[in-house]
């Protein structure tokens, strides 16, 4: 049973017990249902992207004059004369190999447009997981041990209040407060993109993280909470169990009990939620570069959708279906490492 | 975070991560109040930077693919033309070509092609390339992809020196000092083995013989140009040119704003007013280049006679056409959706050309009269029924479902008009937006569309797309055709102005072409939107506008703007203002850096409590 | 509890009578339980209000708000006594809007989360019920539709059917019951592994009887619960995707404003008012009905712990 990664800021903790099975087994279960999971992803993003209305063929040809022949011609050329089923089993085949096609509108392999722009997403993804994670987990804890402290509503009621935020809209606020600038502030952020242009070496990494502060900051906010709240339920689930009181008994120190105990044993929920949580945040970054014309794939799904490029759209869905798979399958595979309850 | 480390190395990576993070925060933080505004045009290493907002993606670098306006736009810059056109009156000047001349029988074209014109890796440019060039598109189908239209009237196309090219056409074409084809260096380009595939944007600097040359290219990020210093007109100003990306229009004012970049265009009514208080920014409300008309499907057919699509049969009738158009008032449309940044529609070509410019007389001219609209829609016998709803010769009621670009705003608001205007009269409207509009448009399947096209300084495409010719051959196949538009009267006008080589007569002719079109009620222009433009003043001093006395600056037929533009010389981001960015600049470093002091400590004070 | 026999049709009145009691004091019950959440007060609070200024739209501001022919202010007025929040691109009032707006927003979070919740209950409840090849293949599917990445998914489906509000729900209905299905399944096999379950199936209950009677009853306060954290996702996937130009142009609703807002160049512009109330109004929706779904869940599991 794969843990449920709940549209609720309230995480339903519980994953995946193990206890008596033999690791290695376990290991090829979910890799094989990964597998699985994967092909039909890939069966999906086929037959899915094309109930999308719209031929292809007379985006590409922009509205100019096309005979009968050179329409037949684009067809050939991209396939499209083939019946569905053989384009079908063309489309499986060269996917195994890496080839998810040929973009119909920049006319360059898929793959070539993907791993361009893979980068810059995995960079703001990357930034904005391992501070929100570390923010959630460090609040969530706080707020759990204060349970029902001033502290504790403080911090709950942020991040609730910003769970509730659209992100786009916090983005463009952020936009015009840090990067137009308000009254006398001027702009201290660059509005959009993700480098100047033109720097090289040290100057460059400066540029990058410069541009990358308020894309960031937006993510962090919107997404933060969540984790917090499930490190918080967790850790108050956790803190009913007779063991802590056990140690309380044993004289420890309430300090000491939370950091040796409860929060060892509370962060193997979070943990699973976390990675789930990553595969989506892959997902969700569409709304933010598109706030912040951040060249990642979020601004080339949606460009592609719009003419519709198929082989784009295909590609890219399969790229953000195989991030959750992929994040998914990671938590349940680490989850029994981190488990102490689970003999190693 | 720093606790479960005893439990797998799980704990250890997350740990580095996180340390990632933070330095990379803090990097940031730091780079913060050490550029708060991020100098732009000004010298950097000495060097004069222009930098370009751009919204579009480039769809391909390749001339051969390219047609989107972006894209075109650097081909202008990179390649230079056979001819060009005048900043000041949009008429045919030296391009690659310094003269050309028809035959006495008008099939034949001689141009002279220019000897201090050179490629960017030191070959002459001659009549060679560009009878390659041609040749290239009437050969092969992968290169004919963008500019197929203009070769295809060609015969043969041949280069006796390397200064004379000689094209022989099929039939005589007036347009031929208006080939807005780019010239290619034959050395490089007959290497590349698929014309449909090479996008022409791996190698940089690519070879070139415009005023810039593009030296890098990243989609979506850049496209950056460096000054051609061996120009044949001139070496540009600025030495390097750059069209940077903002996908959002927003983002692209606010860089303007802050001096990261010199000009955008495309701005709303409410950003061109915000920018207009500012002293070191200019506005640019320029009469554009497009009309934006309100387009009507006349029963959609091929050439074999074959009728497709399901437009409504109500249309069909001239009076509900022309009840429509008296139903829309373009005062409106102009003063609350274009916020006064437009000109009153009239005709088919904007006032912009002059030459060809044409608006009805009194007598002919439809003018806003919604009851005078319901009178002539009770005499074409669509009445209202007891709902007040109209009624079609079906007995339905009456609901035109109007095609509209889900990316563009005025069509949204347009048709938000549309809904009441109309809705007065009994008829009802149904906005279908969609972002890709081609699929109903082309199959006929729309009632009504807005529709837009930029008008070349020639305005032979524009008129060709409303010819009988451009309908499609097959209900199967695409035609040129715009709406489906097929009648007597304006094709025969349409073939005495291409074979008319004196301009005079020719836009004579034009204008009773434009007159036709408007009394079929086919087309409703309802305005000329404005080119609305911004740029720094205190980085560029001057540039050429086209035309010349108020014209636009981005998109123009030619490479006059970006080519002509001076930098203005002073830091524009060491004033006033500037000094106060970098106060606060530090100030917000401080607080960031204070922020991260604070974090540290406490998780500095929660270990040395762990270490108990 | 409810065993129904058809023979006796006095006796099944009083049954009915008692089991209706019993069900109006577990709802006293979980209304006192609930009281106790201040946080979830406020919330419910929030949502009467915003559910009255909804239905009194029609008296209070009208549909005349939405008509731009007869706009009655300029283009983006700044707040002032006449629109006490400015007004949008057309001069429409931007107070109006926003009341106007909210009975679309609410109505589309409302039935997208309803669509939603009913697909995921009916699943749960039959994979749970029924088990064998049919609950492996319907939680097979559950699996794979949890794999998809949401808006990834409502934004293929919102540009594959014509823009409009029912396009919307079903993109959102669509694409969010996964979660609820395998919690309700989870539910179902509990209250199934009861024992009284087996009585009723010996005395002849059916399946129809079983799940209407045994199983939806029990898994009802679940489904409640879930259905108000969903409606507050459901607010702001709706909001996304008007502001990613999904939403039907014609329709006035809170994203719509802000996708008219960021289109008319409001942000570059400083036109902060017209940016910031349907913003502030989508958070505090979605906030009012997380706040109460996170208190009907402490009332059902107390050990969730949710700040009082």
């Amino acid at each position: 049973m794969t843990a449920d990664a709940t549209p609720s800021p309230v995480g339903r903790t519980g994953g995946p017990r193990v206890r008596g099975t033999a690791y290695p087994g376990y290991v090829a279960g979910k890799l094989g249902g990964a597998a699985v999971s994967l092909l039909a992803v890939l069966v999906t993003s086929f037959f899915l992207f094309r109930l999308i209305p719209g031929d292809p063929v007379k985006f590409m040809t922009g509205g100019r004059q096309v005979s009968a022949g050179q329409l037949a011609s684009y067809r050939r050329e991209f396939g499209l004369d083939l019946p569905l089923w053989e384009q079908f089993t063309d489309y499986c085949g060269k996917a195994l190999t890496g080839d998810l096609g040929t973009s119909y509108q920049f006319r360059a392999p898929v793959m070539d447009k993907i791993t361009e722009a893979l980068p810059n997403t995995l960079l703001l993804t990357g930034t904005s997981f391992v501070l929100y994670t570390v923010i959630g987990v460090l609040l969530g804890t706080r707020a759990a041990w204060r349970n029902g402290g001033l502290g504790d509503r403080l911090h709950t009621g942020l991040a609730l209040t910003l769970y509730s935020i659209p992100s786009f809209w916090l983005g463009l606020l952020l936009i015009i407060v840090f990067s137009v600038g308000i009254g006398p502030v001027p702009g201290l952020f660059p509005t959009g993109g993700m480098e100047s242009g033109g720097e090289e070496g040290f100057a460059y990494v400066l540029d990058v993280a410069h541009h990358l502060v308020l894309p960031v900051v937006t993510l962090v906010a919107v997404e933060y909470g969540q984790t917090l709240l499930i490190t918080r339920s967790a850790l108050l689930d956790e803190m009913g169990g007779d063991y802590l009181t056990t140690a309380r008994a044993k004289g420890l120190r309430d300090d000491l009990v939370r950091r040796r105990h409860a929060v060892p044993n509370a962060l193997l929920p979070t943990m699973t939620l976390v990675f789930i949580n990553l595969g989506r945040t892959v997902a969700g970054v569409i709304l933010v570069e598109t706030v912040f014309s951040w060249p990642g794939l979020g601004g080339l799904f949606y460009q592609a959708l719009s003419v519709p490029d198929l082989p784009l759209v295909q590609g890219l869905f399969f790229v953000f279906a195989t991030a959750v798979i992929v994040m998914n399958t990671l938590a349940d595979l680490i989850y029994p490492l981190l488990d102490p309850r689970v003999g190693r | 975070m720093d606790r479960h480390d005893q439990h797998g190395t799980e704990g250890t990576v997350l740990r580095l991560l996180a340390a990632a993070g933070a330095a990379l925060m803090l990097t940031a933080g730091l780079a913060t109040p050490l550029d708060p505004a991020p100098r732009r045009a000004e010298a950097k290493d000495g060097e004069q930077v222009l930098t370009v907002a751009v919204a579009q993606s480039v769809d391909s670098l390749s001339p051969f693919l390219a047609a989107r306006l972006v894209s075109t736009s650097v081909h202008r810059l990179m390649y230079e033309y056979l001819t060009n056109y005048d900043p000041k009156d949009n008429h045919a000047v030296p391009g690659l070509a310094t003269e050309w001349e028809p035959s006495a029988d008008k099939l034949t074209w001689t141009y002279t092609i220019r000897d201090d014109s050179k490629w960017s890796d030191g070959k002459q440019a001659t009549a060679e390339d560009a009878a390659w060039t041609f040749n290239k598109m009437m050969t092969d189908e992968g290169a004919a992809t963008a500019g197929g239209s203009f070769v295809a009237n060609f015969e043969k196309v041949t280069a006796p020196s390397p200064t004379e090219l000689v094209i022989e056409l099929k039939k005589p074409q007036a347009t031929m000092a208006a080939l807005d084809v780019p010239i290619v260096p034959r050395h490089v380009w007959e290497k590349v083995d698929d014309f449909s595939e090479f996008n022409n944007d791996k190698s940089f600097p690519v070879v070139g013989n415009g005023p810039f040359i593009l030296t890098d290219y990243k989609a979506d990020s850049y496209v950056r140009l460096k000054s051609n210093k061996s120009f044949w007109r001139g070496a540009p100003k600025f030495d390097e040119l750059v069209f940077k990306y903002y996908k959002d229009g927003d983002a692209a004012v606010a860089a303007l704003r802050k001096g990261e970049v010199s000009f955008v265009s495309g701005l709303t009514p409410a950003q061109a007013a915000a920018l207009k208080s500012r002293q070191d920014i200019a506005v640019n409300d320029a009469p554009g280049r497009r009309f934006y008309a309100l387009a009507v499907n006349p029963g959609a057919r091929a050439r074999n006679g074959k009728k497709f699509g399901d437009g409504h049969e109500s249309l069909l009738n001239q009076k509900v056409r022309r009840a429509l158009f008296m139903a829309v008032d373009r005062r409106t449309v102009v003063d609350k959706v274009f916020q006064g940044h437009a000109v009153e529609g009239e005709g088919y070509i904007p006032p912009r050309f002059s030459a060809y410019f044409w608006k009805p007389a009194d007598g002919q001219r439809i003018a806003y009269d919604p009851a005078g609209a319901a009178r002539l829609l009770d005499e074409a016998g669509y009445r209202k029924n007891g709902d007040g709803r109209r009624v079609g010769k079906n007995g339905r009621p009456i609901t035109y479902r109007v095609l509209c670009h889900a990316t563009d705003p005025q069509d949204k608001a347009v048709g938000k008009y549309l809904q009441e205007w109309w809705g007065e009269l009994g008829i009802g409207v149904s906005l279908d937006c969609r972002d890709n509009v081609s699929d109903p448009w082309l199959a006929g399947e729309y009632d009504l569309a807005f529709d837009g096209w930029s008008v070349n300084p020639d305005p032979d495409f524009v008129l060709s797309i409303h010819t009988c010719a451009a309908l499609p051959a097959t209900p199967k196949e695409i035609g040129a055709t715009d709406n489906f538009i097929c009648d007597e009267k304006y094709d025969e006008l349409y073939d005495r102005q291409l074979a008319e080589y004196d301009a005079a007569k020719r836009a004579d002719i034009v204008k009773q072409m434009e007159s036709r079109l408007y009394d079929t009620g086919y087309m409703n222009v309802m305005a000329y939107p404005n080119a609305v433009e911004a740029y720094r003043t205190d980085q560029i001093a001057s540039i050429t506008k086209m035309p010349e006395a108020a014209g636009n600056i981005y998109g123009q037929d030619g490479y006059w703007s970006w080519w002509s533009a001076a930098p203005a010389d002073g830091g524009g981001s060491s004033d006033g203002a500037g000094q106060t960015g970098v106060i606060i600049g530090i100030v917000a470093g401080v607080v960031v850096l204070a922020g991260l002091g604070a974090f540290f400590a406490v998780r500095r004070r929660a270990t040395a409590e762990d270490r108990e | 509890m409810t065993t129904t026999d058809p023979d006796e049709p006095m006796a099944k009145a009083g049954r009915r009578a008692l089991a209706r009691q019993r069900r109006r004091a577990s709802a006293v019950r979980f209304w006192t339980r609930y009281r106790t959440h201040r946080s979830g007060l406020l919330g419910l609070a929030a949502l009467a209000l915003f559910t009255l200024v909804a239905l009194t739209a029609p008296l209070t501001v009208g549909s005349d708000v939405q008509s731009v022919t007869n706009a009655p202010g300029q283009p983006m007025e700044s707040p002032s006594a006449e629109f006490p929040l400015g007004t949008d691109q057309f001069g429409r009032s931007l107070l109006g809007l926003v009341v106007w707006g909210s009975r679309v927003s609410l109505l589309v979070g409302l039935l997208a989360a309803v669509l939603s919740v009913a697909i995921g209950a009916l699943i749960g409840i039959t994979a749970g019920h029924f088990r064998g090849w049919f609950a492996t293949v319907a939680m097979r599917i559950t699996d794979w539709f949890l794999v998809m990445p949401t808006l990834v998914l409502a934004i293929v489906l919102a540009t594959v059917l014509s823009r409009s509000l029912g396009t919307i729900v079903l993109a959102i209905g669509v694409t969010t019951w996964p979660t609820t299905a395998r919690l309700v399944r989870a539910q179902t096999l509990a209250v199934e592994a009861r024992p009284y379950i087996e009585r009723a199936r010996a005395l002849g209950g059916g399946h129809w009887h079983v799940m209407s009677r045994h199983v939806l009853p029990n898994v009802m306060p679940l489904v409640l619960a879930q259905t108000t954290l969903i409606i507050s996702s459901a607010i702001l996937a709706e909001a996304t995707l008007a502001f990613l130009g999904l939403g039907d142009p014609t329709v006035v609703s809170w994203g719509g404003l802000l996708q008219d807002a960021r289109e008319a160049g409001a942000v570059s512009a400083g036109k902060w008012w017209y940016l910031v109330p349907p913003g502030v109004a989508i958070a505090v929706v979605a906030l009012a009905f997380t706040l109460c779904g996170r208190a009907v869940e402490s009332v059902l599991n107390p050990r969730l712990g949710v700040a009082r």
